[in-house]
């Protein structure tokens, strides 16, 4: 059995009034690909949040390759140096190139020499098909090559994981391909990975596991197939119908 | 009498402290208001209202006000460096452009955003790391425009300084007419001298700062 490199248990988040995510237990294996879909509102950027310590969980805990991440005293920083993340709004530093998005880490997190950090950064701007751009500043650059730089960025440290909030899910329609090409790509490398995305085809075709993500909290998991040909639950169902005539119909 | 060249000659003397002062300040303004900004946006609540109420005081009193208080009052207890006039015009006019600085970076800060901060700690930088490698840099190009007429500020108010004895562009013109017993050529040739030191340099850095912000892609949407 592959080693798991991401885990939650029994993780809440609640905020004043409302519970955001509500006692959610998922395990991610190494070279695993899940993928998280469900309504919009229903917590999932919460919980990948929770998840990078990005936002800290009001209940519950998160581990990293075994290492406790929500007990007091753990250094944070060192833990998301092992976290990719990847924004929805993709969020690339505007003041610098593409390089510079990518290589910043690698200088200040990682501590690598000028060279060695430039010569990674352009490996993975490589790995997105970007390396031609690494000049360019993001504002010069279309939202899906952004976002592919925002991929970059994420995967050059060799992250133990990737957690990416819909990654396309902001991007003109004509634009997800080339991003969805990417993660493919990424994916055949066996690079680990927790996705919340509502691109059907894709998730058939690339996900171990997909997980239904409705209140705050997994309705049902299964493989893409249980998903495509008979989910139990009937909100899966429901959200499953209305999906699969979206994607038709585009 | 002084012809209009000669009292311009002797105006001119005043200059270099006029300038001395604007930079001088200008500099403490930047070097004070940034920390504090950032201090006034991340800090805790305590500091939040420490600082707001040091910028309240900078702001809201009229810098003759501030000169005379630190230079009469605060100087018979501390003549050390109080009693020192330019010290003291260069110490009040830094403070309250840093007063006033400080919220041109907070507006800059959270017009840039907080995802961009979200996004440098989700790399594995530390909180201080992403204020100088991410915030920072973006910080002091959104606000540059905006720095622009506060250096046109502070040119314009260091004129009082002549006030507490500082050797300046208005104290020679209030020689020179006193002097010449002229009211209306050294005014203008003061009025002159003060516009050459604020417009270049504020619209300079005006659309600089424009263009850079242009450019990155950093207006506001």
């Amino acid at each position: 059995m592959t080693e798991t490199v991401m885990e939650c248990r029994n993780l809440w988040k609640i905020y004043k009034d409302v519970v955001a995510v509500r006692d959610v237990s998922l395990q991610v294996r190494e070279g695993e690909i899940k993928l998280i879909f469900g309504p919009s509102g229903s917590g999932k950027s919460t919980l990948l949040r929770c998840l990078a310590m990005l936002t800290p969980p009001s209940k519950g805990d998160v581990f990293l390759k075994g290492e406790c991440l929500t007990k007091p005293g753990v250094d944070l920083n060192k833990a998301r140096a092992r976290i990719g993340f990847v924004f929805q709004h993709i969020y690339l530093f505007h003041h610098l190139t593409a390089l510079g998005n990518v290589e910043l880490a690698l200088r200040h997190v990682l501590k690598m020499p000028k060279e060695e950090a430039r010569k990674r950064a352009m490996e993975a701007l490589a790995e997105v098909k970007m390396e031609k751009w690494a000049n360019h500043y993001p504002v010069q650059l279309s939202g899906g090559q952004q976002q592919r730089v925002g991929i970059a960025r994420a995967l050059a440290r060799k992250p133990d994981i990737i957690l990416l909030d819909e990654p396309t899910s902001a991007l003109d329609p004509e634009l997800t391909g080339e991003v969805i090409d990417t993660l493919r790509d990424l994916a055949k490398k066996g690079t680990t990975m927790l996705i919340v995305s509502h691109e059907m085809p894709f998730a058939r075709e690339v996900a171990d596991e997909m997980i239904f993500f409705d209140a705050g909290t997994i309705v049902e998991t299964g493989t893409p197939e249980h998903f495509f040909t008979n989910p139990t639950s009937e909100r899966a169902k429901k959200f499953m119908m209305r999906l699969i005539k979206r994607t038709r119909r585009e | 009498m002084l012809d209009a060249l000669q009292q311009f000659t002797l105006i001119l003397n005043g200059v270099t402290s006029t300038i001395a002062i604007s930079i001088i300040s200008f500099f403490i303004g930047i070097l004070v208001g940034l920390p504090l900004s950032f201090l006034r946006v991340y800090g805790t609540r305590g500091v939040q209202i420490l600082i707001d109420s040091f910028e309240k005081f900078f702001r809201g009193v009229p810098e003759l006000v501030l000169m005379l208080m630190f230079y009469f009052g605060i100087g018979l207890y501390f003549p050390f460096p109080f009693k020192n006039a330019f010290f003291t015009v260069n110490f009040v006019l830094g403070l309250r452009s840093a007063a006033n600085q400080s919220q041109i970076f907070r507006g800059a800060i959270r017009g840039i955003g907080d995802e961009q901060m979200v996004a440098a700690i989700s790399l594995g930088l530390s909180k201080v790391q992403s204020v100088l490698y991410v915030m920072l840099p973006q910080v002091i190009v959104y606000s540059t425009p905006g720095l622009g007429s506060e250096y046109a500020l502070l040119v314009k108010d260091s004129a009082y300084s002549f006030v507490i004895g500082v050797i300046d562009i208005m104290a020679y013109t209030d020689w020179v007419r006193k002097a010449t017993l002229d009211t209306v050529t050294p005014y203008l040739i003061a009025a002159f001298l003060y516009i050459l030191l604020t417009f270049p340099i504020a619209t300079w850095l005006d659309k600089w700062g424009s263009m850079k912000k242009r450019q990155l892609g950093l207006e506001r949407k």
